[in-house]
């Protein structure tokens, strides 16, 4: 089964998606900070990552997002937004914001299921 | 580089340039005016007053006339190319070449009229105070001295018979012009008026620029002081909202059994917790898209075709349309299809949020509609229902941040009493404006139903 890796420093976000996931049988790895979660990427290449856009530093996420992409991990991710598109922050997905998809929090588990669901099923047709 | 003319503080002040471009295009309002009465005085006053012209009067004074028309309408032409550049030809530049064009024409004017015996000098006060309500002191001092010069000189070379006179025979029974004693007190008092006149008017401008200018500094602050205030706001909610998105993702995970299955007890009051997250959430994001839209110093601004974007949106919302049975209309009224310029994901926020309140508040089979009109150079936007209405003592508040109508407040109609405000801060940063009424044309007595006009300015070809 999939590997997905998640990167954020909210501990009970990391834990409520840990379940969501793994409940439907992905193994999933975790790190709570921004070189940790490089660490891990590079050391176990999970299938997915699931990225958190602020932690320590607002931008933090977006940094490592462009980061894995110049080294081209060619991995797709998955980024939690806590601003909402609705607000009126439409990130958008270029070439300065390289992911995926985006999940907004509070983390509906059918949404995240769906789009891990997506990514992953593309990825096997690449 | 020419001499800017411009007062210290208009440089960034946009207002000021508008200002004077009304300003100029008033005066030439008036000039067309002028002439008019000039002619009707020429043609009439043989007549009436019993006056009588030379030849020559008659041709000078004819020809000035026509000239002043001419160069009215070039003045006229030249306007509208003009720009508000400081260093460049401007609009006070523009208002310095329209004033010594007036002034030789009015020189002209006083002398074939008979110099010291017409009464058309005083024009030549009332020019020093327009003037002064915009150019700067010193360049009106200077066209004032430069005025009075040429009234004495005038007046004086006549009484010596250096300079010809024109006489206007049938104004007075004796001439003005051989009277010293006149001529001599004539002069003081005009030249003495002429100077007060700049002096008093620039003090009266200069005094009202400066209380002007304390104005736009206040008005500055006050908006520094709102963005500050704004940038607290999204902070603080911000902080609010990650703990409250954590609850919710546990409630919805704990409820979707992930951790096991709930006893239906423990399942209800979960389902109430997460109905409260929900609404908490829910008004957290609508605190955060008004605070930031007033953050937000420049809108995107794209062409936008309304009846797509209201197209959209109805098309969302046609399953809620069917499941309260509503009778849905949407009619566009106009012959053409202009566009307006600005930001389509806040336009959509803009007017999913007005279908969204009519399809809420109309009862089951209510009515909705949604008409785009032409109105000069706006579009209208009518959003009609004929659901619940707003209670006449409610309606002057209902775009307030916060607040929610008496007759919603304590029913089963969710809301944060966001939304209209939100609307009403969307068409603004658009240039745009938004009216309501209840009774709407819809209602009747028992559902009165409201209607909310939104007026959006057609983008013009020129941008």
């Amino acid at each position: 089964m999939a590997k997905i890796a998640i990167i954020d420093d909210d501990l009970d976000i990391l834990d409520a998606s840990s379940i969501v996931l793994t409940s439907k049988g992905y193994e999933v790895i975790t790190a709570t900070n921004p070189d940790d979660g490089y660490k891990i990427v590079k050391k176990n290449k999970p299938d997915l990552i699931i990225l958190d856009v602020m932690m320590n530093e607002p931008d933090d996420g977006f940094f490592l997002a462009q980061k894995f992409k110049k080294e081209k991990f060619n991995i797709p991710i998955i980024m939690y937004t806590s601003v909402s598109k609705t607000i009126g922050m439409d990130f958008g997905i270029n070439e300065m914001v390289p992911v995926d998809d985006f999940v907004e929090k509070p983390i509906s588990p059918e949404e995240l299921i769906e789009k891990v669901e997506k990514l992953l099923h593309s990825q096997v047709g690449r | 580089m020419m001499i800017p003319f411009i007062p210290s503080w208009a440089d960034k002040y946009i207002d000021y340039w508008e200002a004077i471009r009304k300003r100029n295009l008033w005066l030439i309002k008036l000039r067309y005016g002028a002439v008019i009465v000039l002619f009707g005085f020429l043609m009439s006053s043989e007549l009436i007053l019993g006056l009588s012209f030379s030849k020559t009067q008659n041709h000078v004074l004819i020809t000035v006339n026509i000239v002043i028309l001419l160069y009215n309408i070039f003045l006229h032409w030249v306007r509208r190319y003009l720009k508000c550049i400081p260093g460049k030809f401007n609009p006070l530049h523009f208002s310095l070449v329209q004033m010594l064009f007036d002034l030789t024409a009015l020189g002209l004017i006083v002398y074939f009229t008979g110099s010291i015996e017409t009464p058309l000098f005083m024009l030549f006060v009332f020019h020093m105070i327009i003037g002064s309500l915009i150019l700067p002191g010193v360049v009106m001092y200077a066209v004032a001295a430069v005025v009075i010069s040429f009234f004495n000189i005038l007046t004086f070379g006549e009484y010596l018979m250096l300079i010809p006179h024109y006489t206007v025979h049938g104004l007075l029974s004796e001439p003005l012009y051989t009277n010293i004693k006149f001529i001599i007190a004539y002069d003081v008092i005009f030249s003495f008026v002429m100077t007060v006149s700049v002096f008093l008017a620039n003090k009266i401008a200069s005094q009202l620029y400066k209380i002007e200018q304390q104005l736009v500094e206040s008005f500055d602050k006050l908006e520094a002081a709102e963005n500050e205030k704004q940038k607290y706001i999204i902070g603080i909610v911000h902080e609010i909202k990650s703990p409250l998105s954590v609850v919710h993702s546990y409630l919805d995970l704990i409820l979707k059994e992930f951790l096991g299955p709930l006893n239906p007890a423990v399942e209800d009051r979960l389902n109430r917790a997460k109905a409260s997250s929900s609404e908490a959430i829910q008004m957290i994001n609508d605190v955060l898209k008004i605070s930031r839209l007033r953050l937000l110093d420049e809108i995107a601004s794209e062409d936008l075709e309304v009846e797509k974007i209201l197209s959209e949106i109805i098309e969302k919302v046609s399953i809620e349309l069917k499941e309260k049975e509503i009778s849905f209309r949407f009619v566009d009224e106009r012959k053409t299809k202009r566009i307006i310029r600005g930001d389509k994901f806040l336009m959509e926020i803009a007017f999913s949020n007005l279908i969204g309140n009519a399809i809420k508040y109309v009862e089951v089979k209510g009515k909705v509609e949604v008409i785009i009109k032409d109105v000069e150079q706006h579009i209208e936007i009518d959003f009609n229902d004929d659901g619940i209405g707003i209670p006449e003592k409610d309606i002057k508040n209902i775009f307030t941040d916060f607040f929610r109508a008496s007759n919603i407040k304590h029913k089963q109609y969710e809301g944060s009493g966001l939304g209209l405000a939100i609307v009403k801060q969307i068409i603004e940063r658009h240039g745009g404006s938004i009216k309501v009424e209840s009774p709407s044309r819809l209602g009747n007595i028992i559902k009165p139903g409201a209607s909310f006009y939104i007026m959006l300015p057609v983008a013009s070809a020129d941008k």
